[in-house]
């Protein structure tokens, strides 16, 4: 898929990108790479495998990583109930060697989400979310599958891939990832928006929302993120949350006494609401008049 | 058209600067990006460095290195013809300043013991800095005649010393140049060069950083786990999934002693918010030790009460009211004082990290009383806030040295780093 055509499929998804962005999803596409996509908590990395699965037209493989995640997991499991059944149902068979043997086939195999991925006919993408949250060992696991695209069973051999998935990894930097799983990796960046994105993803996102009230949010939010003093900053998700909330209360302008209302959807800790009651209201427009930063379109 | 082999030859020269650069870029970076090549409108420069990072960078200190090879390789002949005229320009005033220092760095017709590296400030330094030391000769040129060999070392001491903070000044100056990302330029810059407006943004940072290498040990310790004793009641819980056998077996944890840290933090003027930034990691870090008493001194010893940490505000009043701030550095009282507290502080499971910039009174005593507690204690570490690279001017840092082992903590990153390396 070319760089025209991805980018226009993205815009028949509603998604807001940059050109760095669509370059980077290309160039992966492009060379078959897998793609690691880095940034703060919130700034839509999980969001562009979702926005792929729909504008390749294929299905969305997940798998959320945690600690302690391992194979039998992600992978692969035996149906152990149903090999005992099985075992039971077939005790009196004589061929003990064969009945050994049928109880590691296919019908007794759980598909986890790589596995899944990779012997789907078609293909599809694939999300390895919070990949730092998985252990190391689980990463080194991760290799055979990125580079090679096939995955051994022990009891069955090695299952190379029936489609090449797309495969996304996200990662929010909680620890530091192997080099060897970066180098098989095409990598991404995203920081938070900037005020024309922002503006651009509330109006797509919320089309029926005034367009004042979205410049204001979207206005407040930048400043939000800027100051020094909040600590968690908000994610395009709670902008959107944000805005939908003030949308529902029959909001059409936001003043301070608005936002203080509406706080606990953009704000989410004690600490930094207690800077925006001892702050002024962050949307002030600058405009050097004393407006209170809501009589400006 | 532009020969293909132009294009290759091009970027086989480009992923040499950037492996020059540190970035791990092997054949098949360099095959990619050929790739990628083939598929770009090569006349949109963006579109071509955004898909060449793509491939070559892999993670966001990368990237920044990648955009910066970038940025200065492939530029246009203008620009280049102009950079050109610039270098040569700046060689030949460097000529002109070299051959001036070989006249001016004269001791009775005798060329000055000096380094070449100095040398080389002389020729690079601005002329009125370099006439206030020719005045500075020109004064004493009666009592160097009188007493050669007396005011020679004088005029050699005063010599040496102007030119080491002339390269210090600049070796600063270049740190700050090379800031082009400013969140990761915080990370690298020097602590005692931080606003205050930028400390809430270090201490999100500190966060954000001992939140990684907490997740780092963490994973580590899971890996250490295995005891090799056999968990009796979850094998047979887990046994009961498979119908009683036993085909997983689980096993105890490995119980991981942690160390004891004694923190010996100096908060004399200059030292307050280096010492604050290192308690924040230090307090940031679950994973580095199972208990801590923390002991804050400058000309006097007090032991902090944990409270007092949790905050900026309450740190520094606490530092205000019990006397310490504002004064000067007494290394060696402060670590007579912690020996002589009963019970004794300082044993060989007890870690005793300094967190002191060196500057201390009295240096032959405080050496005595570091030797002293580095032998009570198990181990004994230095986080020192000054570069590592203006050590070699400070004899207190050598001294120092030569006792215990000193770790580089002039930036956030390499405090993170020191912790880091405390953990493990």
């Amino acid at each position: 898929m070319n760089l025209e055509l991805l980018k226009q499929k993205m815009d028949e998804a509603n998604y807001v990108y940059d050109d760095t962005l669509a370059v980077t999803l290309s160039v992966a596409l492009q060379l078959g790479r897998p793609l690691l996509i880095e940034g703060a908590a919130g700034v839509g990395k999980t969001e562009v495998a979702k926005v792929m699965a729909q504008a390749l037209d294929r299905e969305l493989v997940r798998l959320q990583c945690y600690e302690g995640l391992d194979e039998g997991k992600a992978l692969y499991e035996w149906n152990y109930q149903k090999q005992l059944l099985s075992i039971q149902i077939n005790m009196q068979e004589q061929d003990k060697d064969q009945l050994t043997q049928s109880l590691f086939g296919e019908s007794f195999l759980l598909e986890r989400p790589l596995l899944k991925s990779i012997r789907s006919e078609k293909p599809v993408v694939l999300l390895i979310d919070e990949i730092d949250k998985a252990d190391e060992e689980f990463e080194a696991f991760l290799l055979e599958l990125l580079s090679e695209m096939q995955v051994s069973i022990p009891e069955i051999g090695t299952i190379g891939a029936k489609s090449v998935p797309f495969v996304v990894l996200t990662s929010n930097r909680a620890r530091p990832l192997s080099e060897a799983l970066r180098r098989r990796c095409a990598y991404l960046y995203i920081q938070y928006p900037d005020l024309e994105k922002e503006l651009a993803i509330l109006r797509k996102k919320l089309p029926h929302i005034d367009d004042r009230l979205a410049g204001q949010v979207a206005v407040a939010v930048q400043k939000l993120r800027a100051s020094e003093s909040i600590l968690k900053k908000p994610s395009i998700a709670e902008t959107l949350d944000w805005a939908a909330a003030l949308d529902a209360l029959g909001i059409r302008e936001l003043t301070p006494d608005a936002m203080r209302q509406t706080a606990g959807f953009i704000l989410k800790n004690n600490e930094d609401m207690h800077v925006l009651e001892e702050e002024p209201a962050p949307h002030d427009c600058n405009c050097g008049h004393n407006c209170g930063g809501h009589h400006h379109g | 058209m532009v020969d293909p082999v132009v294009y290759t030859e091009k970027l086989s020269l480009f992923s040499r600067m950037l492996r020059l650069e540190g970035l791990a870029v092997g054949p098949q970076e360099t095959a990619d990006a050929c790739q990628v090549l083939l598929n770009l409108d090569l006349t949109d420069k963006a579109l071509v460095k955004a898909g060449l990072r793509t491939v070559f960078a892999k993670s966001r200190e990368e990237q920044t290195t990648f955009d910066r090879v970038f940025d200065g390789f492939f530029v246009s002949e203008e620009t280049m013809r102009k950079q050109a005229m610039e270098q040569m320009a700046k060689q030949a005033q460097m000529e002109e300043g070299r051959r001036q220092a070989e006249k001016d760095l004269q001791f009775q017709g005798q060329p000055m013991d000096l380094r070449e590296d100095l040398r080389d400030v002389y020729a690079a330094m601005p002329e009125e800095e370099r006439q206030k030391l020719r005045n500075i000769m020109e004064k004493y040129k009666g009592n160097i005649e009188r007493s050669p060999e007396l005011y020679g070392n004088f005029i050699h001491s005063v010599f040496a010393r102007a030119l080491m903070e002339h390269q210090m000044r600049m070796e600063d100056a270049a740190i700050g140049c090379e800031e082009a990302d400013p969140e990761l330029g915080m990370l690298y810059r020097d602590i005692s060069q931080f606003k205050d407006t930028e400390i809430p943004k270090a201490i999100v940072l500190i966060q954000s950083i001992a939140r990684q290498i907490n997740g780092e040990l963490s994973s580590k310790g899971q890996k250490r786990s295995h005891s090799g004793k056999l968990d009796f009641r979850r094998t047979i819980r887990k046994g009961l999934e498979t119908g009683g056998s036993f085909y997983r077996l689980s096993f105890k944890k490995k119980r991981t002693r942690r160390k004891r840290l004694v923190l010996l933090c100096d908060v004399s003027g200059s030292m307050m918010q280096f010492s604050e930034f290192a308690l924040r990691f230090m307090q940031a870090l679950n994973q580095v030790s199972e208990s801590s008493r923390v002991f804050l001194f400058s000309e006097d010893l007090f032991e902090a009460d944990p409270f007092s940490l949790q905050n900026m505000d309450l740190f520094r009043n606490y530092v205000r009211q019990s006397g310490l701030y504002g004064k000067g550095t007494d290394l060696g009282t402060a670590l007579e004082k912690l020996c002589a507290i009963r019970p004794e502080v300082l044993n060989a499971s007890t870690t005793l990290l300094i967190l002191s910039d060196s500057k201390t009174i009295d240096l032959p005593r405080a050496t005595a009383a570091m030797l002293e507690a580095k032998h009570r204690s198990g181990k004994m570490l230095w986080l020192n806030p000054i570069p590592e690279r203006k050590w070699q001017y400070l004899r207190s840092i050598q001294t120092a040295a030569t006792i215990c082992r000193m770790l580089p903590c002039s930036t956030l990153q390499e405090l993170g780093e020191a912790c880091r390396r405390l953990a493990t």
